[in-house]
């Protein structure tokens, strides 16, 4: 009996073995993509109380990441241009929420650090590197608008005395799971650039956190699933491909391995080449020296249900409904257009680029620089090129177009201190004069203490969902009058409208008439001659 | 010999401890980011082709979801649940669906782990909840 009990129980625990074994199937998964498993780091097995905390467990086994880290834009949020003008989110102003300058502690919810609340951040501290915003894998990490990029980890009342309670961030299950980066990393901040969902870039929003091919080829969730990585290939953190540093041109080959290279490896050619469609449709290869791959292979963006804001006017901006309380509106399908801390907004989606010629340089208004209310938009950035220049592509971009704050007087635009829960912050009073007073002297920039609104504008690249070539654009999508490329200067395009000369068809026709009349003519005469002959 | 038994039983008992632990944590650290492929790409096509429309995670809480999952009823207990992540159910709709196709080779109880994953993180008081978007 007492054997027989043994037994059952022996074979009742190999089955559970077996079924424990079974389920560790995931397990191996992990196993063949890493050669660490960070759940079995001492120095992570304990519950953290803040992002530097687990930064300084990091760094015990990473001991340079810090200061690799230190050296990226990603890190400065700085960037010398080639004309010498320094800009990066630091120095520029945009016309979406304007500045970082003055509104530090709600900016800097993006930056990959932690503390960044006023301009006396401290770059060098290494623990102050935020290691998990990019590679965390659990999706759980993340941080808080109005902490200055510090992480939540107990629960917090915020704004004080609104009665909205944070939930806290667990680090230690975290710090355990970090592994590469995804698109989830990269997204959790560049897909809400601009104050939201979509918001900026247009071709970046959540929709490509698990996009189809239909939307995105190299990243379709089934297919290539590419990391953001991938195509950013990235060393020592250096993530290229920023758009302050755009490659317009690529005349390079596909890349070898082994190979050196010291340019841009984001562009299309670095993987295509410059021949990159078949036999079949070759002749599209005579376009790919004056147009940019993604002007066809991205026929339109914000593709994925998620809009984009097309334009902003901040003018609009204070109004206070019937109950006294800030006014929201929202359009049929419930999504905002318009709040008093932000003004008027127009949305989008499936929208179609507009083309320029674009050669790599982008020109910037920058605090400081005289603008002029009048009937052209002030141009926040503004990409360079032209059909002669030998140096520029066609390119879809995004164009954003706004009306934002500026100095009647001092003829500048302005910094705005907008966020915060003091009584200068617009969203707080929505008072422009006290908020733009005190954000210019948080630069130390001379303030008329009057408020207007110029027109503005800013443009962005339009690189990432690419289509299935099925989807690509077609002939008769530029070739033909009023067709996509209808207002892109100082190149012929068959077909195009403005490219229409109805004397120079009507004297091609006739020549290629009698040209074909005249093969008539003498085809039937000879066949007449021939006959007599005979 | 009793005294064999009585080893051999504990002895046994714990392995079954571990064992389920195994299972259990196994069951709690589910691939999330393949459960939200699964969920998108099958459940909500389907849901929103037949069945009137997609439910967003951050429709129910956790404790919702934990009961749905658990009652294993799908459409007011005509069907099983488990039965639209099993492979015998990928296998009939891989022609037409490329998620079912690419994990068709998933084992049961994991892929139901993954999307169990997606769903308690992504509900409305999940760790990081998730809308259709």
């Amino acid at each position: 009996m007492g054997v027989r009990i043994c037994s059952a129980l022996a074979i009742a625990a190999m089955l559970v073995a077996a079924a424990a074994g079974g389920a560790d199937d995931g397990a191996s998964d992990k196993v063949l993509k890493s050669t660490s498993d960070h759940a079995k780091f001492k120095v992570l097995q304990q519950e953290f109380a803040s992002g530097p905390e687990v930064t300084r467990a990091c760094l015990t086994c990473h001991t340079e990441a810090a200061r690799q880290l230190q050296l990226t834009q990603h890190w400065k949020w700085e960037f010398l241009n080639p004309d010498g003008r320094r800009l990066g989110k630091k120095s520029i102003i945009n016309n979406f929420c304007t500045s970082v300058a003055s509104n530090y502690a709600y900016c800097t919810t993006c930056h990959i650090g932690y503390g960044w609340k006023d301009d006396r951040f401290d770059f060098s501290v290494q623990e102050n590197v935020d290691c998990l915003i990019c590679h965390d894998t659990t999706g759980n990490y993340r941080k808080a608008p109005g902490f200055a990029g510090h992480v939540v980890t107990q629960e917090t009342e915020f704004p004080p005395g609104s009665g909205n309670r944070l939930k806290p961030v667990k680090l230690g299950p975290i710090a355990q799971e970090v592994a590469r980066t995804s698109r989830d990393n990269c997204g959790a901040c560049h897909f809400f650039g601009g104050g939201g969902d979509g918001v900026k870039h247009g071709d970046l929003d959540s929709s490509l956190a698990s996009p189809d091919k239909s939307l995105d080829v190299h990243m379709d969730a089934l297919g290539n699933n590419f990391a953001c990585a991938t195509c950013h290939m990235t060393a020592g953190h250096q993530v290229p491909g920023s758009r302050y540093a755009p490659t317009a041109v690529d005349r390079g080959g596909a890349r070898l391995r082994g190979k050196e290279y010291k340019t841009n490896p984001t562009t299309c050619q670095s993987c295509h080449g410059q021949a990159p469609h078949k036999a079949g449709a070759a002749k599209l290869n005579d376009h790919t020296d004056k147009v940019a791959c993604q002007t066809c292979h991205i026929p339109a963006y914000a593709r994925g249900g998620v809009p984009t804001k097309m334009s902003w006017d901040w003018s609009t901006a204070g109004l206070m409904g019937l109950d006294g309380k800030p006014m929201v509106r929202k359009d049929a399908k419930g999504r905002v257009v318009y709040t008093a801390a932000k003004g008027t907004f127009v949305i989008a989606e499936n929208v179609v680029p507009e083309y320029v010629w674009f050669n790599g340089r982008v020109t910037y208004t920058l605090l400081g620089d005289r603008i002029e209310k009048g009937a052209q938009p002030t141009r926040i950035n503004h990409f360079e090129g032209s059909a002669g220049d030998n140096r520029s592509m066609i390119w879809p971009v995004k164009v954003f177009r706004g009306k934002q704050a500026y100095d009647p007087l001092y003829k500048s635009l302005v910094v705005t201190h907008m966020a915060g829960t003091d009584d200068t912050a617009f969203w707080t009073n929505f008072n422009w004069e006290k908020a733009v007073a005190v954000g210019m002297a948080s630069v130390g920039a001379p303030f008329s203490g009057k408020v207007d609104f110029v027109e503005t504008e800013s443009m962005w690249p339009i690189t990432h969902m690419v289509a299935p070539a099925k989807d690509a654009l077609r002939c008769h999508d530029c070739h033909a009058s009023g067709a996509r490329l209808e207002k892109v200067a100082g190149i012929y395009i068959p077909g195009r409208g403005s490219d229409h000369s109805v004397w120079l068809e009507v004297i091609g026709w006739a020549l290629a008439a009698l040209a074909l009349a005249g093969a008539l003519v003498h085809g039937t005469g000879r066949i007449a001659a021939a006959r007599r002959r005979h | 010999m009793t005294k064999t038994v009585y080893v051999a039983g504990v002895a046994a008992l714990c392995l079954l401890g571990i064992g389920l632990h195994a299972i259990d944590a196994h069951a709690a650290g589910g691939d999330w980011k393949r459960g939200r492929v699964y969920y998108q790409k099958v459940c909500t096509d389907c849901h929103t082709a037949k069945a009137g429309g997609a439910i967003a995670p951050n429709a129910r809480t956790m404790a919702d979801w934990t009961a749905y999952l658990n009652a294993d009823k799908h459409a007011k207990g005509k069907d099983s649940l488990r039965n639209y992540a099993s492979r015998e159910y990928r296998a009939s709709v891989k022609g037409t669906n490329k998620a079912a196709e690419k994990y068709a080779d998933v084992p049961d109880e994991q892929l139901f782990n993954d999307i169990r994953s997606f769903m308690l993180k992504g509900a409305k008081d999940g760790d990081s909840p998730a809308s259709c978007n």
